[in-house]
Parts: C-alpha cells; structure tokens; sequence
C-alpha cells in the first residue's frame, strides 16, 4: 500500500505517526468542500464552487497512532473531469460523496468508483461511499438502504452525513482512520515485498506532470 | 462611617473647580491631564512640593500638546494626501475620458496611456476602457444578444415545465448536458461573491447575471458553462451595462488562453503550465527548487488563478487592477501575476511543505498589500533568455506537437 509512514517521529518514539491523501470525489454541490469545512473546522458556510482543487489538513491523535490527513477537495463539475481525475493519484482513501436528495449524484459516485478501480488495486486505497444531506431527509431521493447495499456489493465503507448538522462528519473520517491504521497493522505482521521507502512523500511523490 | 464617606465625596469639588480655572495652558484634548490638590480633608501639600508637583504637571502638559500637534500635523498629511489622490483619480478621470478614449486607436499603446493604465483605471471609466481593450473580434451586437438570452429563456422554460425537448440548431450537445448546465448556472449564481450580497437571488444584479451565463451557453453551446464563469461574467456586471457585459464576457472567452482553460483542453492547458515554469525558474529559482522538490506544479494553484482571472482568489480591487492590466498586456500579464504573488510570499513559502503550500496558494491572505504586490509584479522579467512570452509558448506548442 502506498504508505507514508514515518515511524518515530512522534516525541514518545513509540506512536507512529502517519500521513495520508485523503481525496474528496463526487457531483457538483453535493457538499465535498462542506464535509470538508465540518470536519477541519467544525463549522458550516455556504462555500464557494471549488475551481481546480482545495486543501485542508487535520490531525488525528490517536491510541496507537497520529494519524495526518492531507484532504484534497477537488471539483465537482464534470467538465472539469479531465484535469481533476488525476488528483486521486497516489490517494490512501477517497471520499465518494454523494446528495441523498439527488439521485443522479449516486450515479456519478458510481462512475467515480469505476475510475477508481481502474487506478487502484483494492488494497491500495480506501473508500468510503458517503451520503451527504442528511438534513434534506423531506426531499430524500436515495433511500439508506441503497446506499448501504452498493457499498456492501463493492465493499466500501459507509455512512450517511450532513456537513450542515454535523451529523456523522467525524466518524466518517475516524472510520476511514481506523481501517487505515488496520491495513498498516495487517502490512507489519506480513510484509510487502516492495517496502515502499519511508521517507518518499508518497501523496505527492506518485504525482506525474499536471494535476 | 457613612456621614464621612457622604461628606467625603462632596467636598473636593471646589478645589478641582479651581485648579482649572487657574490654569491657561489647559490641553486641548479630551483625555486632558489634570492637576489636582490634594482632598481638602488631608493636610495640604508642602509649598515646596506643590510647586515641585506643578513644575512636573506643566511638562507634562507640554509633551501632550507636542505630540497632539504631531498628530494633528500626520492627520492633516494623510487627509492631504488622500485629496491628492482624489485629485490624482479626477484628473485621471479626465485624461482617460478629454484625452485618452476619444482617440483610441492612436493613444492606448503610447507611454504615457501605459503608464497610467498600470496605475489603475478609475472605476468610472473602467468598463469603457475594458471593452474597447478586449475588443469585439466576434462582432456580437445588442440584438444578438437578445436572440442568445431569449433561446434560454425558452429553455429555462421548458425545463421547469418539465416539456418536451426544444428543438435547436445546436444538436450534437446532449439534453441532459445542457441541462446539467442551466441547472449548475442556478446554484452557482448564489455561490458568486455571496458578501456582497448583490448576485444573490433577490438581489440587484442577480437576474442580470443568470442572464448573461444562460444566453453564454446558447451563444457557444459547445463551451458551455464552466465553473469559474460566474465570477467572470459578475466582475463584468459590475463595471458594465448587461449587453455589453456580454460582448466583453464572450470575447474575453475567445481569447486562446481562456478557450484553452474554459474547455478544459488538457493537453494545452499543460503548456501553458510549463511556458509558465521558463518564467518561475528564471525569475524565481530558489522558490522553483522548492516547489519542484515538494511535487508542487502550477495547476495546482493556477488553475483557480486562471479560470477565475483572480477575482476569486484576490480581494476585488486588486482582482480589478490585474483585470486592467491584463486587457492592457493580454493573457501574460495572469501568469506575471502569479508570478508576482509567489515572489510576494517567497520567504514564507520556501518554509513551507507541500500541503501547506497548496493551502496557502489556493486561499491567499485577505489583507495582500496592493503597493507591495504592485511592486512585486512589477519586478518579474518576462523575458527568457531573449525570449518572450509568446515566443516561449509558440516553442513548447510546437515541440508538443
């Protein structure tokens, strides 16, 4: 997997720390850079339609690990698809964010899973299928069920969220934290041949030419 | 107990009344130093000791005037200076519109006009001076205008009936496409510059804005709308009337550089991305070294900068100079500018990692100190090697090829 870790550098020497790209993929206003706002933030504004690609950092302090989000929010208008596809190169986890209150925006989330698999081996990245919204439950067009039943058959996480209520922004997040640090736990008891440098900023480091 | 602190109170008014009647050097501001006597229920001060006391109280009194008249002397030079600058616009004013925009033709490339174009335009003449910089090579008139926004008035129309399909000569560009668009045109428009309150529905120019995006996407259906479009389009607005906002909005498009970035053509957009790079690292080697060891590369902030011409990313009056400059010196002056805010920010960006510099680049301070970022541009050479910028360009097409 294509880890940054970089074991020992927390003051303690025994709690790793790690940093993973953490990509936000998903229709146009479906509210990737509101997840993104809650989470780092924990606020609510109307944002700005993201042109190109947004950052945000959080860090994590956990139990067995500090964990480092680097959060690329990208754009969500298709047409921008051409420049924005490549910005989930060398991603750890990414986020399909879709709008409960639109059904095609879960169309969309499955065609950005198709890319997804295109690019990545199932164990290179997680992915988690979210269903942002929650708030507009009068005008709900996809159904939990749904969701959770794509997610099942594909094997994503999942959950449903609103960025406006804060509801379920954080476990999101932690989730994907978790079965992060599960895959590195896994990847120490049988490692990989290929032992990826730990020093390589893997993140970035993979990124070819433009975007 | 309780008579004293009653009488207590009372007393030492008449002696504070005369202490300030005696005195004819009173200072002249409210937070005036005041000698007192002491209460008149404590013995009173030794004549040596009061005299001591006045000694000092007057010094002080002659320091407070002094440093009022200091800051009455800088008062009177900022409001001297701000006349001056008022005079300075008025007189800008008049030059652009006595001298300048009646012979345009032969006065918008002279010395002068260029110099005081890099001023700034004044905000009254601005939207004159835009037009007549970005042209109309595509010869769009009023009544075109009408028949574009009256196409998508229709259309607007048949999607909340949710009718049958339209038919239009624009076939090739699928329905639900078109429909993406008028849809994304709607839920951005209240997204374009929400503090100043005026695009958002219910809002003056609100109308106005959908307006110009929707008859956009009827007058080049295989553009389209973009995001990034409603911030062009309302700079546009605010300076010009609707129509020939829409002239400019159109023309401004057609321009190759924003055709390139507005259709997302990957392949050109990257070499604009690398002439660009012939300008960083010449002009700014050590930030270059930086940037390319942390696999930071210009789309990553320049695709903002550019699709939005900086009005996202800028506060709007210096999004409006850049704006002036670049209908003076063209689609160079964006990536001199870019150029500019990374020199402005060296220091603090080669300090910076990959994500931090990303994050800094794609929300830029808020309070960018316009002389100093003025200056900042101002010093970048575009020029590589004896080359300029079109030159460089001309050569990386070429060698893509």
């Amino acid at each position: 997997m294509a880890q940054k870790a970089m074991p020992g550098t927390s003051p303690e020497g025994i709690r790793p720390t790690y940093m993973y790209k953490v990509v936000l993929l998903g229709s146009t206003s479906v509210g990737k850079s509101s997840l993104a706002y809650r989470y780092v933030k924990n606020d609510f504004k109307e944002s700005l339609p993201t042109v190109g690609c947004s950052f945000f950092t959080q860090m994590l302090n956990l139990e067995v690990a500090t964990v480092k989000f680097e959060i690329w929010d990208t754009a969500g208008q298709e047409k921008y698809h051409s420049v924005c596809h490549l910005y989930y190169r060398g991603a750890h986890a990414a986020l399909l964010v879709y709008d409960i209150a639109k059904k095609e925006t879960l169309n969309r989330a499955k065609l950005w899973l198709r890319d997804l698999e295109k690019e990545f081996l199932p164990d290179e990245i997680v992915i988690a299928l979210v269903g942002n919204k929650t708030d507009l439950a009068a005008e709900r067009e996809v159904t939990t069920e749904e969701g959770e039943e794509f997610a099942r058959t594909k094997g994503l996480l999942f959950m449903e969220t609103s960025a406006k209520s804060n509801y379920q922004v954080n476990d999101i997040f932690m989730a994907i934290a978790q079965e992060l640090l599960q895959r590195e736990q896994a990847k120490v008891s049988a490692p990989s041949p290929d032992g990826r440098s730990t020093v390589e900023l893997g993140g970035s480091g993979v990124r070819t030419g433009c975007c | 107990e309780y008579e004293e602190k009653t009488g207590r109170a009372h007393r030492p008014l008449s002696p504070k009344q005369n202490v300030r009647k005696n005195l004819d050097f009173e200072p002249l501001s409210t937070t005036a130093l005041i000698l007192e006597d002491r209460p008149a229920n404590l013995p009173a001060k030794p004549a040596e000791e009061a005299q001591k006391h006045r000694q000092q109280y007057e010094e002080m009194v002659v320091q407070a005037k002094k440093r009022e008249l200091k800051e009455a002397q800088k008062r009177k030079k900022q409001l001297e200076e701000r006349c001056k600058l008022e005079d300075s616009i008025g007189n800008a004013v008049l030059t652009w519109n006595n001298e300048i925009l009646p012979n345009w033709e032969t006065m918008c490339c002279s010395r002068k006009v260029r110099e005081l174009w890099w001023q700034g335009i004044p905000p009254s003449v601005r939207g004159k001076v835009w037009s007549l910089a970005i042209g109309n090579e595509l010869n769009i008139t009023h009544e075109l205008y009408d028949i574009c926004l009256a196409r998508a008035k229709e259309k607007w129309r048949s999607l909340s009936t949710g009718g049958a399909e339209v038919e239009c000569e624009d076939a090739g560009f699928s329905a639900a496409d078109r429909e993406a668009s008028l849809e994304l045109i709607k839920l951005d428009i209240s997204r374009t510059f929400p503090n100043l309150c005026i695009f958002q529905q219910g809002g003056p120019y609100h109308d106005t804005l959908h307006s110009i995006l929707g008859a956009y996407t009827c007058y080049r259906p295989d553009v389209g709308y973009v995001q990034g479009m409603s911030f062009i389009a309302a700079v546009l607005i605010l300076n010009l009337d609707t129509a020939d906002a829409f002239i400019a909005f159109s023309n401004l498009l057609n321009k190759p550089c924003q055709m390139a970035f507005f259709r997302v053509d990957h392949g050109l957009m990257l070499t604009y991305f690398a002439a660009f790079e012939v300008f960083f690292e010449e002009n700014l080697p050590k930030l270059f070294a930086h940037f390319k060891k942390n696999n930071l590369t210009p789309d990553i902030y320049l695709i903002d900068w550019i699709f939005t011409l900086y009005s996202k990313s800028l506060p709007l009056d210096l999004a409006c100079r850049v704006w002036d400059v670049f209908c003076r010196d063209g689609e160079e002056f964006l990536f001199r500018t870019a150029l500019g805010i990374l020199k402005l920010f060296e220091d603090i960006l080669t300090k910076m990692d990959f994500i931090h510099i990303a994050q800094f680049l794609t929300k830029l301070p808020e309070d960018l100190p316009s002389e100093e970022f003025f200056t900042s541009i101002a010093a970048i050479q575009m020029q590589s090697r004896n080359k300029k910028w079109a030159q460089v360009k001309k050569m990386l097409i070429f060698d893509n090829r």
